[in-house]
């Protein structure tokens, strides 16, 4: 019989979808990235809510956090929504409603590239962004997530 | 072996297979590459420019030919030019607007003034509410100010101007947020969320007991004083606080006969506690207790009293759905006698987004005391229903039915259109 060949194909195969998978959950993971003078080193997924739903609005050392977000059609705005359990309406709405109540001055500024947001972080030391993991550059600190880094098992933000 | 070769085939057009279902759509595909071509465009437009002016060449302006345009000095320590543009936004002065239209229909024969926000008086059908605008500053990152002007409709569309709130607002840190001005009172949910932003709301109008004094409401929505609000560390439960020492002006809409009630308020205080738990996301729990000092100039002259409001809510706002609870009671004892009065209230509304359709249902009640500073609202309760539309993220429309029941009195049933805005 030639199942010895069969396994050792079924085998490859299944190391390829897996690696396929892999590398697919690597790439669709996002970082929190902040300035490299940011001492923070872990989030809880509440506490990000919080920060990006501008609940949260200084850093632990009194400095005011500054918010960057992708523009609409970005992968890392998916991301964002999911965590905020809104739809791009919704978002729109609940910052106009921030605005209104005074609790915020602005919408979060939404940038059009990762290469702003790398802008934004080296100009502003209280600023706080999400970045897929495969655009993060030298300048950004990467903040695990629930005890995650991207790319680990049980990371959280893709 | 012929097996075999089939088998390997297969394999290898099953993994083929797999990459495509992985790999991303061809629309998505020319969207990434758009992104990807935007970035890189503006990228190179940072790096010329920040080329330019740094090259020592181009720097001396007499080295130019007469024509050739040049670039004003870039300060190498500032933001990039695109980015400072992004964040324009984060300076200067902001503008906001709202709006409405409405068309209300009662069936109410004796007309009852300002009932439910409907124009006092009127004898037609159209108004267009409050249209506001929201003006927002950044004095630097921990002081701003805010205010909100509306321009309000009367009688016979005569039209007030009021300075709904007008608050600077000092950031000391999230356990510590002042603010110092005109602003709407804490007593409850729905008047710090909504504000007079009709567009804000998923409903035409306010809950009954939530509307504003000068619109037919009962209780104090608007102060003058200082303002405190903050974390407070908690862990997972999400503590926040509310704590307001101000001058409420409330000047009641007399509903069974023109004219106004003024409540001549002394300073009032108004403390609140309100859980947002991190296990459960979009979920708030909270209360409130306010006190202040009151007249009722329908017991005499100097007929003065204890007014003491008492607020119980839970909220839950996410995934495109809205439920809003809030209890009431509402607390009047006179100083010249042993008398008190105790009007409980609250309303129950619950909508989902669907698409571009939110419906909607609320149900809501009050009872005043007969005999007591708050009668003529009576006993009244019934269901509110109806759909929100939005056409974009910035107009929306309205249709709701209402039937309020009414002790001692006949039913009331409204329809109630709205065109509701903002710019």
């Amino acid at each position: 019989m030639h199942t010895k060949p069969i396994i050792v194909l079924v085998a490859i195969w299944l190391a390829g979808v897996g690696g396929i998978t892999a590398a697919v959950a690597q790439a669709d993971d996002v970082a929190v990235v902040v300035s490299e003078k940011n001492p923070v080193a872990n989030f809880t997924q509440p506490e990000l809510r919080k920060i990006f739903a501008g609940e949260k609005r200084s850093w632990a050392g009194g400095q005011s956090i500054k918010l960057f977000v992708r523009a609409p059609g970005a992968h890392e705005r998916a991301v964002l929504l999911n965590l905020l359990g809104m739809s791009e309406s919704e978002y729109k709405k609940y910052w106009t409603a921030q605005v209104f109540r005074g609790e915020a001055q602005a919408e979060p500024v939404a940038l059009f590239s990762n290469g702003m947001q790398k802008e934004a972080l080296t100009t502003f030391p209280g600023a706080i962004a999400l970045v897929n993991f495969q655009d993060v550059k030298p300048g950004m600190k990467v903040v695990k997530v629930d005890g995650h880094s991207p790319a680990e098992p049980g990371y959280p933000l893709h | 072996m012929r097996h075999t070769g089939t088998a390997i085939l297969l394999l290898v057009v099953a993994n083929l297979s797999h990459a495509q279902v992985a790999a991303p759509s061809e629309p998505e595909m020319i969207q990434q590459l758009v992104l990807q071509v935007k970035a890189l465009q503006e990228k190179v437009e940072l790096l010329e420019s920040q080329q330019r002016a740094s090259d020592p060449v181009n720097a001396d302006a007499g080295a130019h030919p007469v024509n050739t345009p040049t670039l004003p000095a870039v300060d190498s320590n500032a933001p990039p030019a695109s980015l400072i543009q992004e964040l324009h936004e984060l300076r200067g002065i902001q503008w906001r607007g709202f709006g409405e239209v409405d068309y209300k229909v009662l069936n109410q024969r004796t007309p009852e003034l300002g009932t439910y926000g409907f124009v006092p008086g009127s004898h037609g059908n159209f108004y267009t509410g409050d249209f506001d605008l929201l003006l927002t500053a950044r004095i630097n990152d921990k002081a701003s100010v805010l205010s909100e002007i509306a321009f309000g409709e009367g009688e016979a569309q005569i039209f007030s101007v009021d300075l709904e709130r007008v608050l600077f607002n000092y950031d000391y840190s999230d356990h510590l947020r002042m603010s110092f001005g005109r602003y709407h009172t804490g007593i409850g949910y729905y008047n710090r969320a909504f504000h007079s932003g009709t567009w804000l709301q998923t409903t035409a109008d306010r809950p009954l007991v939530m509307e504003f004094a000068h619109d037919g409401g009962v209780l104090p929505t608007q102060a003058v004083g200082l303002s405190f609000t903050g974390s407070i560390p908690s862990g997972r439960l999400g503590l926040n606080y509310i704590a307001e020492y101000g001058s409420s002006d409330t000047h009641l809409q007399n509903l069974a006969e023109a004219g106004i009630d003024d409540e001549d308020n002394g300073n009032h205080v108004n403390v609140g506690l309100f859980a947002r738990p991190e296990s459960i996301p979009g979920l708030q729990i909270g209360g409130s207790i306010y006190h202040d000092r009151i007249s009722d100039r329908s017991h005499g002259p100097d007929a003065r009293l204890g007014q003491t409001i008492v607020n119980g809510h839970m909220v839950y706002i996410r995934d495109g759905i809205e439920f809003l609870n809030e209890g009431f009671l509402i607390r009047h004892a006179y100083e010249q006698s042993s008398t008190v009065h105790n009007m409980p209230a609250f309303y129950s509304q619950i909508s989902k987004q669907l698409h571009r359709v939110r419906p909607f249902f609320r149900y809501q009640y009050i009872n005043a005391n007969s005999g007591g500073f708050l009668e003529e609202f009576v006993l009244r309760h019934g269901p509110s229903f109806g759909m929100r539309f939005d056409f974009n993220d910035s107009i929306a429309f309205k249709t709701q039915m209402d039937h309020t029941k009414r002790k001692g009195r006949p039913d009331l049933n409204g329809l109630h259109l709205q065109l509701a805005y903002t710019f």
